[in-house]
């Protein structure tokens, strides 16, 4: 048994690497394939200026000269040894670079997930229990509406209101000028934090409300009641797990989508995190930084779409393979 | 008083339910008064509709929130239940009566183990016991319903147990917390025959070991004849006779409950058309006046459309509410023949015409083979390592024009045949001869597609889910004649479509409705028009009566018997009742675990 869990283990995390080289390589393709200047994000405005020497001279010397497939190898040496790569546009070790801003992407986007995570299980369960009455229809328009906000507009008003009218909180950035203590990175955080939430919550929350509405009309739920559990009672233990499963698939796709995609408020903000990088690098073509980020967000999207599956086969035993019987066979397995 | 009173564990007075629909008050449950003796079997029978499952859950207050006790009283153990509010009744619930439900594949949470939601169910009541303690009662419990190995099985999750056993765990998670009253919500209806009787037994058993009383919900009449003391009938939300077993079934006094007893197959010589209830129950909405039955019963009395019977005692125990026990005075003299409904017959009469000349010339090669199947096996996977064998060479023949009945019981292999024969599924090995075309050789099957494809059709069992329930009931009819770019005789294809729902009994009206406007019989009788709308040499109807009541399955019997006389198609009907096949078929195989154990000729089928 414990050997057949191993062998299953290490085919998965097989799978997870085999993946993502899949991924590298598809991303160094199309990134080469497209049009535009590498160059552009190594010399700025300078690139136009270059003469067709000096061109050449600094694609031979990025290594960009070479054919495509010779450039992956290379890269994937490099990369295998931990190298990632100079970032064209910063002139420093990609690693370097994103290792400054990652924590503060972090902080916003997983505090923001976590939120969400919750928020959006607690505000559509309490929605599904009110359900179809006064405060249910409420909180659905206003959550439709508030989804329907865009970001940039969302924050704009927030800086408006809380930073320039009340000044109560710090309009950008994600601590003051010289450092800060931690009351002042949460003072920071407020905003954009508020942005990121709001933005999404309404969206996982529905979904949560009418996966749990749907679920009250199963048959088990009658057969609890006949048992004599109460509506308490027959939600959580019974529904809630019931529609884990399909929450949390969805939410394992949502994490690189809520922790980078924080692009706008960032922006708006002028929030130093991985958004503008990600954005920045795809334009101006700067493909060491490019690969890197993108490796990093497939990587999340696998990892925890493994976790997810982990955890929802331990939740419903239907998602295990091998779990289908016939009378017969049920008898020979005992 | 001489007698005894008998002990009453509950007790219903003049009970009226209602559902507040956006159409209007629904009278789902009318006056009902009922008792349930202590550790005894009372069945209520009735055809779907009538009520029999409202007044369960309106008993133990489960009804959704537009379901209302209107009126009445529900004594339990003496004290007065009606207006607990919900906390108070989840005391009672489990404890005093527990509930089994109709389909065990999914009252259970997919997401437990079996074991420990029949452990819940203990603790819910007793909540100082551990959960290991709870888990050992759950054990016990399971082997007192006859579950074996119960200790592993307690382990298992409901979708690793096989339909009977699921239902036994259900069973079990009734008895949990020792209630004194089980209703059981037609328990057999989704299983199959041979665990029907096993459950049915346990019930008994139940009853015997627990002294526990059941009020057993079903349609089936066998079912209930086997195992109950008392009988109630319900029809339209009334209870209109009650009686001991016995009395019931040799005099039943209601002509509503004989009409149900004619019904049955096992009563009829095939010689004669299978006694069908004309018409439809009535629509609760505006309950009709008198006896709710009258409409549909040909010797109705004057009286009965006039003014409801009380309940007449036909002894100490057999009471029923029908006029015709009224002493001479009370009923009016001549027996008012009052019947629009039993129609069937006279319907289709045009559409009849268009096949009379293909029928005939169908007779007189009477004998030939329109189907043979030979040496086919089929096998599926049940997972990557498990095959399956479906069907294990199986060799017939249909001849043209004959009604073949496949039987067996669920698992062997019939609804897999008929895949086979419609293509759907490719068998591993063997050959299928369609009107002289080997339907599974690639070359033979694309030479002829068009043939094949509308000369063949296929009815399902649950007519609910085959007919999109966003199309309206013509275009559904008509959708194959669409499809195959057939322009009917009569012109129009909307046409066509109106015709052949006259021919198999389905008002014009319907066209443009939409099937859930529709009962199960109307339902499956669209299925069966559209069936016919390709004009088909061959119709596969795959268990196409389980999912009805039988007086509407009497229904659907006589008019496949009648159809199959205009139109000369072959039907293959597949079917596990036996008795069906018995009463419909000219010949049938019997399968057992995909292989065939004999061909029988219809009357000589035991």
């Amino acid at each position: 048994m414990h050997k057949q869990k191993l062998i299953k283990l290490i085919k998965r995390i097989l799978i997870t690497f085999l993946s993502i080289a899949l991924l590298s390589l598809i991303v160094f393709y199309i990134s080469r394939l497209a049009p535009g200047d590498p160059l552009v994000s190594y010399f700025g405005e300078r690139a136009q200026k270059l003469t067709a020497e000096e061109r050449s001279l600094a694609l031979s010397k990025l290594g960009l000269d070479q054919p495509i497939a010779v450039q992956y190898i290379r890269w994937l040496q490099h990369a295998l040894q931990g190298d990632f790569g100079i970032s064209y546009k910063y002139k420093i070790p990609v690693t370097e670079l994103i290792s400054d801003r990652i924590g503060n992407t972090l902080i916003l986007g997983g505090i923001g997930f976590i939120l969400i995570f919750f928020g959006a299980l607690i505000l559509g369960f309490f929605c599904a229990w009110h359900e179809d009455k006064l405060t249910d229809r409420v909180i659905c328009t206003f959550g439709t509406v508030l989804g329907c906000i865009p970001e940039f507009w969302l924050s704009l008003i927030f800086i408006l209101i809380f930073a320039v009218t009340l000044r109560v909180l710090p309009s950008s950035g994600a601590y003051s000028i010289g450092g800060g203590d931690i009351a002042d990175r949460i003072r920071h955080l407020i905003m954009p934090l508020s942005v990121v939430v709001i933005d999404h919550l309404w969206y996982y929350s529905y979904m949560v409300r009418n996966k749990l509405v749907s679920e009250f009309r199963a048959d088990y739920v009658l057969c609890a009641r006949a048992k004599g559990l109460s509506k308490a009672q027959i939600i959580t233990r019974h529904c809630l797990r019931n529609i884990m499963p399909s929450y949390l698939s969805i939410m394992a796709v949502a994490v690189p989508h809520i922790i980078g995609g924080t692009y706008i408020v960032e922006s708006v903000f002028a929030y130093p995190g991985l958004g503008t990088l990600i954005y920045e690098s795809a334009r101006y073509k700067d493909y060491n930084l490019l690969m890197l980020l993108c490796i990093m967000t497939g990587a999340a999207v696998i990892v925890c779409g493994e976790l997810a599956k982990l955890i929802n086969e331990r939740i419903d035993p239907r998602l295990r393979k091998s779990m289908r019987f016939t009378e017969d066979e049920e008898v020979d397995e005992l | 008083m001489a007698e005894a009173p008998l002990d009453d564990i509950l007790k219903i007075e003049e009970l009226s339910v209602s559902f507040y629909s956006p159409m209007g008050e629904i009278e789902a449950v009318r006056n009902v008064s009922l008792r349930v003796h202590r550790g005894e079997i009372l069945a209520i029978v009735g055809e779907s509709g009538c009520g029999k499952s409202v007044l369960c859950k309106s008993i133990m207050k489960m009804l959704p929130d537009i379901a209302g006790i209107r009126s009445g009283r529900i004594i339990a153990e003496g004290g007065d239940i009606t207006s607990f509010s919900e906390k108070e009744m989840r005391k009672l619930r489990g404890s005093f009566f527990s509930m089994v439900f109709q389909n065990p594949m999914t009252v259970m949470d997919p997401t437990y183990s079996v074991g420990a939601q029949i452990a819940e169910a203990v603790r819910v009541h007793d909540k100082r016991m551990t959960k290991a303690a709870a888990f050992d009662e759950a054990i016990r419990l399971m082997s007192l319903t006859g579950i074996e190995h119960a200790d592993k099985r307690a382990k298992m999750y409901p979708g690793e147990l096989s339909g009977g056993m699921r239902q036994r765990a259900v069973i079990a998670m009734a008895l949990a917390a020792r209630p004194k009253l089980i209703f059981a919500d037609e328990p057999t209806t989704a299983l199959d025959e041979r665990i029907r009787g096993e459950i049915l037994a346990l019930f008994k058993d139940i009853r015997d070991k627990l002294g526990t009383s059941i009020v057993l919900v079903s349609h089936d009449l066998n079912a209930v004849r086997r195992v109950a003391d008392r009988v109630c009938v319900m029809y339209a939300g009334k209870i209109i006779e009650t009686g001991s077993t016995e009395e019931i079934f040799v005099c039943p006094g209601h002509p509503y409950t004989r009409a149900l007893l004619k019904a049955m197959p096992d009563n009829t010589d095939r010689s004669e058309p299978l006694y069908d209830i004309p018409g439809m129950p009535p629509m609760l909405i505006a309950p009709p006046k008198g006896d709710a039955f009258a409409p549909r019963n040909i010797h109705a009395l004057k009286i009965d459309f006039i003014k409801e019977a009380p309940m007449f005692r036909m002894s100490d125990t057999h009471y029923a509410a029908s006029w015709e026990l009224a002493d001479e005075e009370t009923r009016s003299r001549e027996p008012e023949l009052f019947m629009e409904a039993a129609t069937d017959n006279d319907r289709g009469e045009s559409f009849k015409l268009s096949f009379e000349a293909k029928s005939k010339s169908e007779k007189s090669i009477e004998n030939d083979i329109i189907l043979a199947v030979r040496d086919l096996s089929c096998t599926y996977m049940a997972d990557r390592h498990t095959a399956v064998r479906a069907i294990d060479a199986l060799s017939f023949e249909v001849k043209r024009g004959e009604i073949f009945g496949i039987v067996g019981e669920s698992g062997s292999g019939k609804s897999t045949l008929a895949k086979c024969i419609m293509n759907i599924l490719k068998p591993d090995s063997g050959s299928i001869i369609y009107k002289d075309v080997d339907i599974l050789d690639k070359k033979a099957f694309t030479a002829n597609k068009k043939m094949l494809n509308t000369s063949r059709q296929l009815i399902f069992q649950d007519s609910d889910s085959a007919l999109d329930p966003r199309m309206k009931i013509a275009d559904i009819i008509a959708e194959p004649m669409r499809i195959a770019r057939i322009t009917p005789e009569c012109g129009s294809v909307r046409e066509a479509a109106i015709r052949i729902m006259e021919a198999v009994g389905l008002d014009q009206s319907y066209a443009d409705k939409y099937p859930s406007d529709m009962s199960g019989g109307q339902r499956q009788r669209a299925a069966i028009a559209r069936a016919l709308s390709m004009k088909p040499e061959l119709i596969i109807a795959d268990e196409a009566l389980a999912s009805l009541d039988v007086s509407v399955q009497a229904q659907i019997v006589n008019l496949f018997k009648k159809l199959q006389k205009e139109y000369g198609f072959t039907l293959l009907f597949i079917s596990h009742d036996k008795s069906m096949v018995r009463y419909l078929c000219d010949r049938a195989a019997v399968l057992d675990h995909g292989r065939l154990t004999e061909i029988v000729n219809g009357e000589s089928f035991a």
